[in-house]
């Protein structure tokens, strides 16, 4: 390389240009881009009132089909604002009739009666209590997930009353019926389900690709109220950076799910980006092995893991918990006590431990060692890290143990110390779920030890409970319990973050579950 | 040639037999299933057994040999099954994927030769110049840079701050730029480094010292020792093109480029067996497909090779 000293001055010069060419740029101007293909989207000016408005968004996920009745495929036909369900739940997790009008139980709590709204489909046709009891029954014939609900008849009484009958007391139905598979589509109408079905939301499908991006205008016989947007494009942009620098380069007008780094990025610049944080319904918790973990150590564990001090190193993305449930929730009312590491050394000393030189615990020669069960996925890899971290500091050692799957691994197994795991702990506004996949003497976690026969009782008594208020006590009451019986961590709720530019509302991004997107209330201004 | 060609067709079927069963085997044997996988998809916790009865559906309790065996004998009649997944037909995803795989993989490799062979031809001959310097500089840099950090310096230069090209971009030629950039700068990188080695090798052989003293015009000496370069350069692209069609994850997924690696690497997550087996069925054929190709062009490029075969 003996041009290497005429080759550095012009590298340099080069470098020189490209950084002044990129500080010379401009951040884009807020703006409703148009609504062609997307591909040349660049910031313009705000449109006059009555100019046609467009809203362009990133989704993280996208599929072969917008059946909303099959797999999951109805989350995203609710995000793309396609189509509809009876309830709905509201920012305030609380459930809302929306197709449907009102709704009463029987005394013995196993007949639903529901009236519908005078809503229509989107060629005009009425929504009716045939329609949704044929819609209902569908779900069950291709969706392996309700097949529960086979057990279920709903039967029309009349054009406008649905009638639900349980074989058991189901104190959850309305709950159940937010779940986005039950959305309601004209059957008859709807030739191809996979491309254009034909339901009751605020938009409708213009052009759809398979596992890519999504075209959706005005339904021009929306039942409920003024549609504000024309239409919107749903870009299918699953890689975090090219979300960011789409958003930078002014393509594309909102998403959610943003991550640590891009907040970062969107906090420093409030004039350009308008970012929503609250708090989510997905849950990072650990489990402790208490087949092989002596109580003191379990409670040693937990009075170690600094819960805050994880979500504080997670910048934002996730809020510190104390159980399963978002802490304003009358079922999210438990108790924990706060992370004390002196605690936590008196209590290993208490079992017999002792401090060897390496600053490790030890007993019989034999230093405590624990494993952290976990996968690739939902930051737990940072999680399994401070934990470690966390145990060192207080003289416990721990090894992060990664595996691909864990449901057929660690957690079938049972062969872990600490089992990391991540999960929607609620689905809809009631505790039952969760409580049913945690805490069940017949479930995945039972390995570990905990459930006894009293959580199993109150566990029973919860799925029957039908008073709303006793429900959230019964949920506290069982939660504690795990709590208190050193089970169960709960470390943090993943914040639902979304960013928008200045003008862009109402895509839900104040709902924290993952399946709401567009509204007829969805704008640019 | 035809004997020989027939008989690597053979060799096809063996190793396309061998490769499904194994990876068939690989993924049986790896902890999890589609059937989880489905019903856990978004993070919903879903009962034991409702889990079981879709296994049980989805047949993925029966025996390995069977479920293979069933499997083949689809095969064979040209049914690569539907995804566990979705229930969509595997033979219209691999084409879907292949076709954008191959739009991709063909632009790159084009691009990157168009731009490779000249400037490894002129390095070699202007060998230690500044023009020499400056090339091996950058392609020393292509060729490290990783295919991800490439994609995201373009997307911020091209796209976030000169606004030339689309970040959210379709399946169209302006959509295709940016994935074909990104994909092509490390292999242009490595093919002036491999090419140029090859031309500066054939410049030092005495044909080419005799030639030039005999005052052999020049450009005929050049054509020689590209002549000469063929097989090897041959070998080089033979190889990244067999790479290129099996995708690339990283490339496709930066910029939503619909090919067949993010189809098999979704397929591997999702445990979706009937994809993944086609995609291997196919990726292997390519293999062989392009190797024989290679290998035709060999005879074709060297009269040598055709004698040698005449002979045996």
């Amino acid at each position: 390389m003996k041009h290497l000293r005429k080759l550095l001055p012009l590298l340099l010069a080069m470098c020189m240009l490209l950084t002044l060419a990129a500080c010379g740029q401009k951040a884009p101007e807020s703006a409703a881009p148009p609504a062609d293909t997307g591909a040349d989207a660049v910031p313009a000016a705000a449109p006059a009132a009555a100019e046609p408005k467009f809203l362009k968004m990133a989704v993280n996920f996208a599929y072969p089909s917008l059946d909303a009745h099959k797999d999951y495929y109805g989350w995203y036909t609710q995000i793309y604002g396609v189509t509809e369900t009876l309830f709905r739940i509201d920012s305030e997790m609380s459930v809302q009739p929306l197709l449907a009008k009102d709704s009463s139980v029987s005394e013995d709590g196993k007949t639903w009666t529901i009236e519908l709204a005078d809503a229509v489909f989107s060629n005009g046709n009425p929504v009716t209590a045939d329609m949704v009891a044929r819609n209902f029954r569908r779900l069950v014939e291709v969706n392996e997930r309700y097949d529960d609900w086979a057990a279920f008849t709903f039967e029309a009484k009349d054009e406008k009353t649905l009638v639900i009958t349980t074989p058991d007391v189901f104190p959850t139905m309305l709950v159940a019926l937010t779940d986005p598979e039950f959305a309601v589509m004209d059957l008859d109408a709807t030739t191809d389900f996979d491309n254009a079905p034909v339901a009751t939301g605020p938009f409708v499908i213009k052009s759809f690709k398979p596992e890519g991006d999504v075209e959706v205008v005005r339904n021009e016989n929306y039942w409920n109220g003024d549609v504000r947007l024309s239409g919107a494009t749903l870009f299918y942009l699953p890689d975090a950076d090219s979300k960011l620098m789409a958003m930078q380069s002014g393509e594309i007008d909102c998403y959610t799910s943003v991550d640590a780094a891009a907040k970062e990025i969107y906090e420093a610049d409030p004039s350009s980006y308008v970012l929503t944080v609250i708090p989510g319904t997905r849950m990072q918790f650990y489990v402790l092995n208490q087949t092989r973990l002596s109580d003191n150590v379990c409670a040693a564990i937990n009075r170690t893991v600094d819960c805050e001090a994880i979500a504080a190193y997670l910048k934002g993305t996730t809020s510190a918990a104390v159980g399963p449930f978002i802490a304003s929730a009358p079922y999210g009312q438990v108790t924990k006590p706060a992370p004390d590491p002196a605690a936590a050394k008196a209590l290993l000393e208490a079992d017999g431990y002792t401090l060897n030189a390496d600053g490790y615990y030890e007993k019989d020669g034999k230093v405590l060692e624990l494993s952290i069960a976990h996968y690739m996925s939902r930051q737990l890899p940072d999680l399994a890290v401070l934990m470690q971290e966390q145990l060192k500091n207080v003289g416990v050692k721990a090894t992060p143990v990664v595996e691909e799957d864990p449901d057929a691994t660690y957690i079938a197994t049972g062969d872990y110390d600490i089992a990391l795991y991540c999960m929607i702990a609620d689905t809809g506004g009631d505790p039952y779920y969760c409580v049913d996949a945690l805490y069940r003497q017949s479930g995945k976690w039972a390995k570990a030890g905990f459930p006894t026969d009293e959580t199993e009782t109150l566990i029973n008594k919860l799925q029957f409970e039908t008073d709303i208020d006793q429900r959230a006590a019964l949920a506290n009451e069982i939660v504690q319990k795990s709590i208190d019986d050193n089970a169960f961590g709960y470390v943090g709720l993943f914040n639902k973050v979304s960013v928008a530019r200045p003008g862009v509302t109402g895509f839900s991004e104040d709902i924290p579950f993952d399946f709401y997107g567009l509204t007829a209330d969805t704008d640019i201004a | 040639m035809a004997k020989y060609i027939v008989k690597r067709l053979i060799h096809l079927i063996g190793i396309m037999i061998a490769v499904s069963f194994l990876t068939f085997l690989l993924m049986y044997l790896s902890p999890g299933d589609a059937a989880a996988k489905k019903l856990n998809a978004q993070g919903v916790a879903v009962s034991e057994e409702i889990i079981e009865k879709t296994r049980e559906s989805m047949g993925l309790n029966r025996p390995f040999l069977v479920q293979y065996g069933d499997w083949a004998l689809h095969a064979l009649q040209g049914d690569l099954g539907e995804s566990y997944k979705d229930g969509f037909p595997v033979a219209g995803k691999l084409v879907k994927g292949l076709r954008y795989t191959a739009i991709l993989a063909l632009t790159s490799m084009a691009l990157a030769l168009v731009v490779a062979l000249p400037l490894s031809i002129l390095t070699a001959l202007k060998k230690d110049t500044l023009l020499d310097d400056i090339t091996r500089l950058f392609s020393f840099i292509g060729n490290s840079l990783p295919n991800f950090l490439i994609s995201v310096l373009l997307m911020y230069f091209l796209c976030v701050r000169a606004h030339l090209l689309p970040l959210v971009a379709n399946e169209s030629i302006k959509g295709l730029l940016m994935p074909c950039l990104a994909l092509s700068i490390p292999i242009c990188g490595r093919f002036i480094r491999q090419f140029r080695a090859e031309f500066l090798e054939q410049l030092g052989k005495p044909y080419v010292s005799g030639a030039m003293l005999r005052g052999v015009k020049r450009r005929y000496v050049l054509k020689n020792v590209l002549h000469n370069s063929s097989i090897s350069i041959l070998t080089i692209v033979g190889l990244s093109i067999g790479t290129l069609f099996g995708g690339s994850v990283v490339i496709e997924t930066i910029f939503r480029w619909p090919g067949l690696g993010k189809l098999a690497m979704d397929a591997i997550t999702n445990r979706d067996y009937p994809v993944i087996q086609g995609f291997v069925l196919f990726t292997s054929t390519v293999y062989v497909v392009i190797n024989l190709l290679i290998d035709i062009c060999y005879s074709w490029v060297d009269p040598r090779l055709r004698k040698k075969e005449g002979d045996s």
